[in-house]
């Protein structure tokens, strides 16, 4: 019972954040709705029995991502309009290219949903009630199974990290 | 409520074509770099839904870490690609990100 | 294993008799939910009452400190001051700025809270008082208490205001800095202790001071350091606290926010103190183990249990204070040089070193090692 209130209650915290998202004329607002659907998402993966990886959600998106997002809006002039006025189209889109997208979005789906149609008629599974830990699980499958790609995230991490520092770097001219 | 495969595959889908219409339809970088971290997110709850359900091992949880460390890296990276470009043009439209030379 | 309040409340069997009524009527899940609520609602309680307390027990100490004698009015001794306070707050017109971001006005002091009481699900009140033992309790609560940092970045940004703007992403990026050496030297005893669990961690240790954490090996005593540094820099506190700084920023990311809203900032302080001396007890400290194990599990041991984890957790919240009152303020240049050239390679040498002793030693202790020399 608790399980499908969570359930509920996460997926419609991620509709709900999606359509604001979308629906939205202000890059804060839009950052703090993402904020919303991640942890929806977390809560989904708490449903699923992944309770080390709903962790590292809220932890690395919504610690770090979010954060960093909301520094770079205010460091390049959040909601001002850009200063060379020589584009037309607003900076958080018009009705023309909510009408584009909605036309891209809908060829993906039309793609998509001859996949899925069959896995909705053959798979009525449902949840397993039993959760176990998957802490120990997933820490001894990293340092046996999947060590390279382990080790490598661990240079993209490096390369990011150093990369992001000089690139945003204000020159010394 | 039916709590199965197929209700995590709708969430998904959902937010997948959220994520396509952010991308397509705003002009601001930064707004279009939160599409992406929708589209990530559909992906990695999608693998998560199918390791649990269909293949009942771990490794689509392992995935879905490394899907999160490389959107924490790529956000990163594109939000200081993004400062740069405000620095050097300044303006975060992304129709005036049109030169490959400053 | 998960183990919850819910499962240690329905082992108990002179309440099991009881409850088995409240169980035919309402069905098994209703009445877990029953017990968690009760539980939850007196954690939330107790931590408003501290957060209250710590306010009346700031003033009172650093009144001593400087020879002075603080509150004494409202009560015996003053100690109903910070109810004063509170009604006072409630009372305080409701401004909200004009130009001010209406949605993260109303948004910026409720992350705060959330996150800071969505934290005290996983204290190790006593060996049957957590509320809920995750597995992942240590990460968890490391995770929800970012938020504490995101609701000051809005705050500060939706106030409208200069101060308010700079004081937020000062106080933003404090804590973000800080939050490395904070998961690094958290991290060392989890290695050591082989779990991410709060129960575990605290069962691992024992009573004497022989068996704490912090004076397992050189390592741990040097984490312990580093995460208390770290952790007064998380909370904006003692010579840390320039987001707040009264005499530079009129106050910071809380300039324009009156009455309550004000109130919920002060509070998502002083309880994220406690919280992180709590985890310093716990993780460090030895939690709530009594010397002797005095009472064993019941009724008697668990009321002790929950008095030595309080009072460790008091003490360290008198060192919190004490150092807040003796030195000055860093400056933000200070600030992000000791967080990013001290801490934080001190920080990774620390789990480094931790790991070595673990696999070279077999996980013994330094006194156990000196004893079995002899």
């Amino acid at each position: 019972m608790f399980v499908k209130f969570l359930f509920i209650a996460s997926s419609l915290l991620t509709i709900v954040s999606a359509l604001s998202m979308l629906m939205t004329k202000d890059i804060m607002h839009a950052c703090i709705f993402l904020l919303g659907a991640l942890m929806g998402v977390a809560g989904l993966f708490l449903t699923l029995g992944a309770d080390f990886l709903a962790a590292t959600q809220v932890m690395v998106y919504i610690g770090g991502v979010v954060v960093l997002m909301l520094f770079a809006v205010m460091l390049t002039g959040g909601n001002e309009l850009n200063k060379r006025g020589l584009n037309p189209v607003p900076l958080m889109g018009n009705k023309f290219t909510f009408a584009l997208g909605v036309f891209g979005a809908s060829m993906f789906f039309i793609v998509v949903y001859q996949l899925l149609y069959k896995i909705f008629h053959y798979f009525h599974l449902s949840v397993v009630d039993s959760y176990e830990s998957t802490v120990e699980k997933i820490g001894r499958l990293l340092l046996t199974d999947h060590i390279l790609a382990f080790e490598i995230s661990s240079v993209l991490l490096l390369g990011a990290l150093v990369g992001a520092a000089i690139i945003a770097r204000p020159k010394r001219n | 409520m039916m709590m199965g495969l197929t209700s995590y595959l709708l969430i998904s889908l959902f937010l997948m074509i959220c994520g396509i219409i952010i991308m397509i339809a705003r002009k601001n970088i930064i707004a279009i770099l939160l599409g992406i971290e929708l589209i990530l997110n559909a992906s990695a709850l999608n693998f998560v839904a199918y390791s649990k359900f269909v293949a009942k091992n771990f490794d689509g949880q392992i995935f879905t870490l490394f899907i999160i460390v490389v959107a924490a890296a790529e956000a990163a990276v594109g939000l200081a690609i993004t400062i740069r470009h405000f620095q050097i043009s300044e303006s975060i439209h992304i129709d005036d990100a049109t030169q490959l030379l400053a | 294993m998960t183990s919850t309040l819910s499962s240690y409340i329905q082992s108990i069997p002179y309440i099991k008799e009881n409850l088995y009524w409240l169980t035919e009527m309402l069905g098994p899940e209703v009445t877990a939910f029953v017990i968690f609520f009760i539980g939850a609602f007196i954690v939330a309680n107790v931590m408003a009452l501290v957060g209250g307390l710590g306010t009346y027990a700031e003033r009172k100490i650093s009144a001593d400190i400087q020879q002075r004698i603080g509150p004494n009015r409202v009560g015996p001794l003053g100690i109903l001051q910070f109810l004063a306070d509170g009604v006072k707050m409630i009372m305080k017109e409701n401004i909200v700025p004009r130009d001010a971001d209406k949605f993260l006005y109303y948004l910026g002091p409720l992350l705060c809270m959330v996150g800071i009481f969505a934290a005290c699900a996983v204290l190790p009140i006593s060996s049957g008082f957590i509320l809920a033992d995750l597995n992942v309790g240590v990460f968890y609560l490391l995770a929800i208490s970012s938020l504490v940092g995101l609701g000051i970045l809005l705050g500060g940004y939706s106030s409208n205001s200069k101060w308010s703007m700079l004081g937020g992403m000062r106080g933003a990026s404090q804590i973000i800095s800080y939050e490395i050496p904070v998961t690094i030297s958290i991290l060392a005893i989890v290695v050591l202790s082989g779990g991410l669990s709060f129960g575990k961690i605290v069962q691992s240790q024992s009573g004497l001071p022989t068996e704490w954490y912090v004076f397992h090996n050189p390592f741990t005593f040097i984490a312990f350091i580093v995460y208390f540094i770290a952790s007064l820099a998380e909370a904006n506190r003692a010579p840390f606290d320039l987001p707040e700084a009264e005499s530079e920023l009129v106050s910071g990311y809380h300039t324009e926010f009156t009455g309550m809203r004000f109130a919920f900032f002060a509070l998502a302080e002083y309880v994220e103190v406690f919280v992180l001396c709590t985890v310093a007890s716990a993780l460090f400290l030895g939690g709530y183990n009594v010397p002797f194990r005095l009472g064993g599990d019941s009724l008697l041991g668990q009321v002790l249990q929950t008095i030595v984890f309080f009072s460790k957790t008091c003490f360290l919240y008198y060192v919190v204070i004490w150092i807040r009152w003796t030195l000055p303020r860093l400056r933000v240049d200070q600030l992000m040089t000791l967080c990013w050239k001290y801490l934080t390679p001190i920080a990774l040498f620390n789990l480094v070193g931790v790991s070595i002793w673990l696999v070279i030693f077999d996980g013994k202790s330094l006194l156990q090692l000196i004893k079995g020399l002899f």
